[in-house]
C-alpha cells in the first residue's frame, strides 16, 4: 500500500484530497460522482450533527431538562446511542476513504499496463459474478450489526455508567469508570448475594451438564443395542419430549409439583402432608427438581446427537477389543468415551455455556421471588435471572450489564480452556 | 437377561417422557377447568369444554388472537430468516475473501455474550424510541440475529462438492447464477432445516415477546400462556396441546427429512 501511495500519479492523488475526484480524472464519471456524492453526505452529517453527538458520547448531556422553567433537557441514553451511531460513521468513512485511493491507485496501473478501465456497468455486472459475497453479506451484516453488535457496545458500554435506579432521563447519566464492577465485588447490598449466585451457578452448569450429557450418551447406546427391536419406536418417545416447546413443558411441570398438583394430591390422599416442592424455603428440593426438568428437556436432543456420532464408529475396533477379551466396561471406558468425547466437544462447551445462562428453567419453575438474604433473587436464580430481576424488573441497569461482562468473561474463559485442553484440538487427527 | 433389563429400561424411559405429555393431553380434555378437581394424576370426567372455551371465551384471554399473532411472527421470521441465513452459509463457505476470517471469529465471540444481554439493549432502544407493542419488529429482530447460527448450513455446503461449480464457471456462469441455478437446488433438505428451526424458534420463544409486547391483545402464545391465571389449569393445558401438536407434527418430519438429505449429501459426494 504504502508503495502504491509513493508511486502514485497527480491523478491517484487527486483522490486523496477529495474522494471521488482521481476517478472523474480518470473519466469514470458514474463512480467518481459516488465517491463525491458519499464523501459530501457524510460531511453534511459530521456537520449538521456527527461532531455534536461525538461531544455528547463523552459528556453524556450537560443541560438537566426542567419541566418548570420549560427547558428541553439533554436525554443522556440517547446521547449515548447517537454517539455510538457517530463513531461508527466515523469508522465508514475511514473505510470508504481507503478504498477510494485504492481503486484509484488500481486504476493508475491499469493505465500504466495499457489495459482498459472497466465501466461502470461492468463493475456493476461484477456484484452479481467476482464480488458476488458483497452483494449477499450487506444485509445479514448490516442486519447483525444493528441487532446485536449495537446493542452489545450500547451495553457494555452501559457498564460503564451510573445509569439506572433513579439516574434515568431526565436525569443525568455518567461515566463512572470501574465503579459498578467494585460495588459488584465489595458492597454489601451486591456482593453476597454476587458470590452465593456465582457458587450456586457454576455447581448447577457442571451437574446439569455432566448429567444430560451422561444421561443422553447412555439413551443412546441403550437404543443401539443389538438385542433392542423396534428402535425408531422408543425413539420416538424421547423425539416427542424434545418437539414440545419448552415453556409448555416447565409451566406443566411448575402445574405438577404446585400444592394442588397431582404430586401433593396422591401424598396427601395417602395420608401425608402437601409439600410445598418450590416454596420458599424449600432450597435444595427446587434445586434438584430443576435439574431433573432440565434433564427430561435436554436428554433428546443430546441423545439424537450421540446417536449420530455412534453409527459413525469403527466397528472393527470393537471386534478386535472383544478378541482381546475386553468387557463391556473396558470397551466403553476406552473405545466409546474417546471418541464420543472427541466428536462431541465443542457440543458441550456449547451445553455448558447454555446451562449456565439457562433462563428458562427457574423462571418459570421458580420466577419472581425474593429472599432474605439475597437482594433481589431467590437462592434457585443463576446469574442470569438475576440479571433480569436487577435489569428489567427493577431497572438497574448498570449493575445488570456489569453482571452480563461477568457472565461474558467467565464464560468465555471456560471455553477457551475446555477446547484448548479437550482432545479434539490438542490431537486434531485421531479419529480422523 | 441381558435383553429383559434392556427392555424394563427402555419402558422406564419411555414412562418418564410420555407420561408427562399424556397427563397435559388428558387434563386438556377434563371437564371442570381448575387443577384441584382431578383425581391424583387424571380428570374424572372429560369434554371438549376448554377448547371450547379457549376459542369462544375470548374476553378475557383472546386465545385466537395470540395464536394468528404467534403464527404472523414465526412465518415472517422463517421466510426472512431462512433467506439471509441460506445466503451467508452459502458465500461463507464458497467465497474466499478478506473478511472472512474476521467474520467468522467476531460471530464466535458475539456468541458467547449472554444473548440475554443484547435483549436487555434492544429493550432500551425500543423503548426510547417508541418501537413497544408491534409485532413486526419481532420479525426484525428474530430475522436479523438469524444469520449468527449460520454454522450448520455452511457445514451442509461444505460438503457439495465445488467441482461442478468450476464446470459451470468455466462454462461462462456467473457466480449468481452458479448459486440459484445449481446449488440452491441441490441444497433443499438444508432449507427445509433451516426454514423448520427459524419457524420453531419465534414459535416456542417467550423472553422477547414479553419484553416487546405490552398488550394484551398483541401477546403471542408463549406469553399468553404465561399470563393466564392459576386456577386456569384446563385452558392452559388445551391451548399448549393446540400449539404443540402442530410442533411435534413438524419435528417428526424434520427427522426423517434430515436423515434423507444427510443420506443424499453422502452420496453425492
Amino acid at each position: 500500500m504504502k508503495e502504491r501511495i509513493k508511486n502514485s500519479s497527480g491523478k491517484t492523488r487527486l483522490s486523496m484530497l477529495v474522494m471521488g475526484a482521481g476517478q472523474l480524472a480518470y473519466g469514470r464519471i458514474g463512480k467518481g460522482l459516488l465517491f463525491l456524492l458519499a464523501e459530501i453526505s457524510i460531511l453534511y452529517y459530521f456537520i449538521s450533527r456527527g461532531f455534536g453527538d461525538i461531544k455528547g458520547f463523552f459528556t453524556l448531556g450537560e443541560q438537566k431538562g426542567d419541566a418548570w422553567l420549560g427547558i428541553q433537557g439533554d436525554n443522556s441514553v440517547v446521547m449515548l446511542l447517537m454517539g455510538i451511531f457517530a463513531w461508527i460513521v466515523v469508522a465508514a468513512l475511514i473505510c470508504l476513504y481507503r478504498w477510494n485511493v485504492k481503486d484509484a491507485c488500481h486504476m493508475q496501473e491499469l493505465q500504466q499496463q495499457g489495459k482498459p478501465l472497466p465501466t461502470f456497468r461492468q463493475e456493476l455486472s461484477n456484484l452479481v459474478d467476482k464480488k458476488f459475497y458483497v452483494t449477499v453479506l450487506v444485509l445479514p451484516v448490516i442486519g447483525v450489526c444493528v441487532f446485536n453488535i449495537l446493542p452489545i457496545i450500547f451495553m457494555i458500554l452501559i457498564a460503564f455508567t451510573n445509569y439506572g435506579g433513579n439516574i434515568v432521563p431526565p436525569e443525568l447519566v455518567d461515566w463512572v469508570g470501574l465503579q459498578n464492577f467494585s460495588k459488584l465485588l465489595t458492597l454489601s447490598q451486591f456482593a453476597p448475594t454476587f458470590f452465593k449466585i456465582l457458587g450456586w451457578n457454576l455447581l448447577w452448569a457442571v451437574l446439569s451438564t455432566a448429567l444430560n450429557y451422561f444421561a443422553g450418551l447412555g439413551l443412546a447406546l441403550l437404543l443401539e443395542k443389538e438385542c433392542v427391536k423396534g428402535k425408531a419406536f422408543w425413539r420416538a418417545f424421547p423425539v416427542l419430549a424434545y418437539a414440545i416447546p419448552g415453556f409448555i413443558t416447565l409451566l406443566a411441570f411448575k402445574f405438577m409439583f404446585s400444592y394442588g398438583g397431582p404430586i401433593n394430591q396422591l401424598i396427601t390422599a395417602s395420608g401425608g402432608t402437601a409439600i410445598g416442592f418450590l416454596d420458599l424455603d424449600a432450597k435444595w428440593t427446587a434445586r434438584i427438581i430443576g435439574l431433573l426438568v432440565n434433564c427430561w428437556i435436554s436428554v433428546p436432543s443430546i441423545m439424537l446427537l450421540a446417536t449420530g456420532i455412534l453409527s459413525n464408529r469403527d466397528t472393527s475396533l470393537y471386534e478386535a477389543a472383544k478378541i482381546d477379551g475386553a468387557g463391556r466396561w473396558k470397551q466403553f471406558q476406552k473405545l466409546t468415551l474417546p471418541f464420543v468425547l472427541f466428536s462431541t466437544m465443542p457440543v458441550l462447551i456449547s451445553q455448558f455455556i447454555g446451562n449456565f445462562n439457562n433462563f428458562g428453567i427457574f423462571y418459570f419453575l421458580r420466577g419472581g421471588l425474593y429472599l432474605d438474604g439475597y437482594f433481589l433473587a431467590s437462592d434457585t436464580d443463576l446469574l442470569i435471572n438475576w440479571l433480569y430481576n436487577l435489569s428489567i424488573d427493577n431497572n438497574y441497569y448498570c449493575i445488570g450489564a456489569a453482571i452480563s461482562l461477568v457472565i461474558f468473561i467467565i464464560t468465555s474463559v471456560i471455553s477457551l480452556i475446555v477446547y484448548v485442553k479437550s482432545p479434539s484440538y490438542r490431537e486434531e487427527d485421531t479419529f480422523q | 437377561m441381558d435383553t429383559t433389563v434392556t427392555y424394563i429400561l427402555l419402558i422406564i424411559v419411555a414412562f418418564i417422557f410420555f407420561f408427562p405429555c399424556l397427563w397435559l393431553i388428558l387434563a386438556s380434555f377434563s371437564k371442570s377447568g381448575t387443577i384441584y378437581s382431578f383425581d391424583g394424576f387424571f380428570p374424572k370426567e372429560y369434554s371438549f369444554a376448554s377448547f371450547e372455551k379457549l376459542f369462544t371465551d375470548t374476553s378475557l384471554y383472546n386465545y385466537p388472537q395470540w395464536f394468528f399473532n404467534t403464527l404472523f411472527v414465526a412465518a415472517g421470521s422463517c421466510v426472512l430468516g431462512t433467506f439471509l441465513t441460506i445466503l451467508t452459509a452459502y458465500t461463507m463457505s464458497r467465497f474466499e475473501f478478506k473478511a472472512r476470517k474476521p467474520i467468522m471469529k467476531t460471530t464466535m465471540v458475539l456468541g458467547m455474550f449472554p444473548s440475554f444481554m443484547g435483549m436487555i439493549a434492544v429493550y432500551l432502544l425500543m423503548t426510547q424510541f417508541n418501537l413497544i407493542n408491534h409485532l413486526w419488529g419481532l420479525i426484525l429482530i428474530y430475522s436479523a440475529g438469524a444469520p449468527m447460527g449460520y454454522l450448520t448450513q455452511k457445514g451442509f455446503f461444505d460438503t457439495i462438492p465445488k467441482a461442478i461449480d468450476e464446470a459451470a464457471r468455466i462454462d461462462g456462469a456467473t457466480n449468481l447464477q452458479v448459486f440459484t441455478k445449481i446449488n440452491l437446488p441441490l441444497s433443499k433438505p438444508m432449507i427445509v432445516y433451516t426454514a423448520l428451526t427459524s419457524f420453531t424458534w419465534p414459535w416456542s420463544d417467550f423472553i422477547l415477546p414479553k419484553l416487546l409486547l405490552k398488550e394484551k391483545n398483541l401477546y403471542t402464545v408463549a406469553v399468553g400462556l404465561m399470563s393466564l391465571d392459576e386456577t386456569e389449569f384446563a385452558r392452559f393445558a388445551a391451548g399448549s396441546v393446540f400449539i404443540a401438536v402442530p410442533i411435534v407434527i413438524l419435528y417428526f418430519c424434520l427427522v426423517k427429512n434430515m436423515v434423507n438429505g444427510m443420506a443424499a449429501g453422502a452420496v453425492k459426494g
